[in-house]
């Protein structure tokens, strides 16, 4: 089982953004994609999830085997296939509950029990410790930055995918919250499961400490390596990367 | 004696009517309503006999819940009234010339002249029926009273007039129904609605209008007055009319007096809405707030235009005006025209307007979830409308217009797909 990016290039109606990217995630295991702002990490978490904005011009992605770069992003999300946003979108008048119930029941054939939705919704809002009142309130209407980053992570653990794509979900928390967040991915980090966590910095991985680290510059992956590569590059910043590659 | 009084209101009415020639609504940009195409002449006020029980399409809206009175008027005729709460009144406005005169001298036509407008005079001058509302000082109603304009034969004219006075610390929830089975032919419905709602008294009022896919032509003029420290929360909902103009005007008049108008309307085929809606500061110390919502399918074409007005001496007045309007198809068009008046200092009074349609950062985001895109566009459409429809406050009627936007959304599906799916 395995998420699978083959020589990627993929373009806005402007410009290529990525020239050619290869990367392998299989279950079980916890890659971090790193790279600096404009580099690219974005562009490839929204066009593996199928975001209308950006073409794929020549590569491919495959889930278990299976060509992706024409299906839609609900096909792709039944897949199973998730991506925490970086910007999560507002979806006034749908409640938290209401939206993650639809969300759950997308990916099934019977309609989940209502008992057993809230057993599961109670424990992993324990998880995240999230407040009750929460799953009253519309998604993302009014969140702090902490609590978007939270929902995203709670659907993440409502709809148990094989494979999750976190886009800088670490970005704008504190570090408490940075803390739970980092806690519950760490929960959801089974076997069954593939990890890809975009970041610019180095400060999650301190908590989810990723098997493989992959830096991504001007839309390629320029260096690769194990959770010791993120250390050097905490030590270095990414002016020693860029430099590395263009001597 | 009362009786002369609308004898002679009528006779001037008609005077105004013979003279005034059709009328054409005209605003800057596209947008023009004009009725030629009603052929007025083959339109008859159709009369019937009372009913014993309810017809289905009048029990289909208002449910079971028990309410404290209900009138229904069909075509011409009042044909079915219930009191079950004795301390209300709630008779054909006929009727109550009889029975209340006093009250219909004071109050009819107050804030409602006839001669402001063809249609106007029209229905002060042959309107038939009617419906006379009094809720006594002091008493207070939980149920609700439902008044049904009912429209089930074409070439019908329909002069409806609604006259509500809520007297001093008075309360009660207040709600119309227009409706009408999808026929062929043209009818016309020719309102008047007016409430008083006197001080202290707070009133729920809702009205709710469907007239189905036969050619109804709606041109009403809606007037609400709030006295001292009265507070009218109103809400009106248009699912359905193939023409309709409308004026909604709130007066609040008195210091003290509130008013909360919060409305929606769906048009879909060729439908045609003109809505214009004023919110008027007589005195100082009043408060407004007006948020209208709106979404448009096929060729349907629907204005609103909202004015705030403060008038000189209106002083520590708070108000504000919100529209917005959503496009479904790319044929629809859709105005939101929000204006202001201020004549004096010391007021806050703000306004906004948006047309727009679906967002596909939404679409994508919901996609991303396994939501396949026509749900996600059917439940962000709920969405956007669910602001408003909770504001109805009112469990039953809001079922009642979430299961109609969501029929009418279902109906549109295809052509909002290819509409997103074009841009995206």
């Amino acid at each position: 089982m395995s998420l699978e990016i083959q020589n990627l290039h993929v373009r806005t109606e402007e410009r290529e953004i990525l020239h050619g990217v290869d990367l392998v995630v299989k279950k079980a295991e916890t890659h971090a994609l790193m790279g600096p702002n404009g580099s690219g990490k974005s562009t490839l978490a929204n066009t593996l999830m199928g975001s209308p904005s950006y073409e794929i011009t020549e590569g491919r992605i495959l889930l278990n085997g299976e060509e992706l770069n024409e299906a839609d992003p609900d096909a792709r999300a039944r897949a199973g296939l998730f991506m925490a946003f970086q910007y999560p979108a507002t979806i006034p008048g749908v409640s938290v509950a209401n939206f993650l119930r639809m969300a759950v029941n997308a990916g099934r054939e019977e309609p989940i029990k209502v008992k057993e939705f809230g057993q599961l919704l109670g424990k992993h809002m324990e998880l995240l410790r999230i407040d009750r009142d929460f799953t009253s309130r519309y998604l993302n209407e009014g969140f702090s930055g902490g609590e978007k980053k939270r929902a995203e992570i709670l659907q993440l653990a409502m709809l148990q995918p094989e494979f999750a794509v976190l886009d800088e979900t670490d970005s704008g928390l504190d570090i408490d919250a940075l803390r739970i967040v980092a806690e519950g991915v760490n929960a959801m980090r089974v076997p069954e499961r593939g990890f890809l966590i975009i970041t610019h910095y180095t400060r999650i991985l301190n908590y989810v400490r990723p098997d493989f680290v992959h830096i991504m510059l001007d839309g390629r992956i320029v260096r690769e390596g194990d959770s010791a590569l993120a250390g050097e590059l905490e030590e270095k910043g990414y002016e020693w990367v860029r430099e590395e590659v263009t001597a | 004696m009362p009786a002369d009084f609308v004898a002679d209101r009528r006779k001037a009415a008609l005077e105004v009517f013979e003279r005034e020639p059709l009328p054409r609504w005209r605003r800057s940009g596209f947008w023009t309503t004009d009725v030629r195409k009603l052929r007025l002449d083959e339109l008859e006020p159709r009369r019937y006999e009372p009913l014993d029980k309810l017809p289905e399409m009048v029990r289909e809206h208002i449910g079971d819940e028990e309410h404290a009175g209900l009138l229904v008027q069909r075509g011409a005729s009042v044909v079915y009234t219930h009191v079950s709460d004795e301390r209300l009144v709630l008779t054909s406005l006929e009727r109550a010339l009889e029975e209340h005169p006093e009250l219909v001298r004071e109050y009819l036509g107050k804030r409602l002249p006839y001669d402001e407008g063809k249609f106007q005079a029209a229905t002060a001058a042959f309107w038939t029926g009617g419906a006379f509302v009094h809720v006594p000082k002091d008493v207070q109603l939980d149920k609700p009273i439902q008044i049904v304009w009912l429209l089930d034969d074409p070439a019908t004219a329909q002069y409806a007039h609604t006259l509500a006075v809520v007297g001093e610390f008075g309360e009660c929830k207040l709600r119309e129904y227009c409706l009408a089975p999808d026929f062929d032919g043209q009818a016309l419905h020719a309102g008047a609605f007016e409430l008083y709602a006197l001080p202290g008294a707070q009133v729920d009022l809702a009205h709710y209008q469907d007239w189905g896919e036969g050619e109804v032509h709606d041109i009403s003029t809606k007037r609400v007055e709030i006295g001292r420290d009265a507070r009218v929360k109103w809400v009106p909902v248009h699912l359905g009319g193939h023409l309709t103009r409308q004026r909604l005007d709130i007066v609040t008049a008195e210091e003290g007096s509130d008013m909360r108008h919060t409305g929606l309307y769906f048009t879909e085929r060729e439908e045609h809405l003109d809505l214009f809606t004023t919110d008027k500061h007589e005195a100082g110390h009043t408060t407004g707030d007006t948020v209208w919502k709106g979404a448009l399918t096929g060729d349907s074409r629907a204005s609103y235009e909202g004015l705030i007005h403060i008038v000189p001496g209106a002083q520590e007045s708070h108000t504000y005006l919100q529209t917005h309007s959503m496009l479904l198809s790319p044929k629809a068009k859709g105005d939101a025209i929000p204006s202001l008046i201020v004549q004096t200092d010391n007021v806050s009074a703000s306004h906004g307007g948006t047309v727009g349609e679906l967002d596909e950062d939404q679409i994508f985001y919901m996609m991303t979830r396994g939501v396949s895109r026509s749900e996600a566009m059917r439940v962000l459409v709920e969405g956007y409308f669910e602001e408003v429809v909770q504001r109805l406050d009112d469990p039953g009627l809001e079922e009642l217009v979430r299961r109609r936007i969501a029929d009418k959304l279902r109906g549109a599906e295809e052509q909002v797909k290819e509409f997103i799916g074009e841009r995206s």
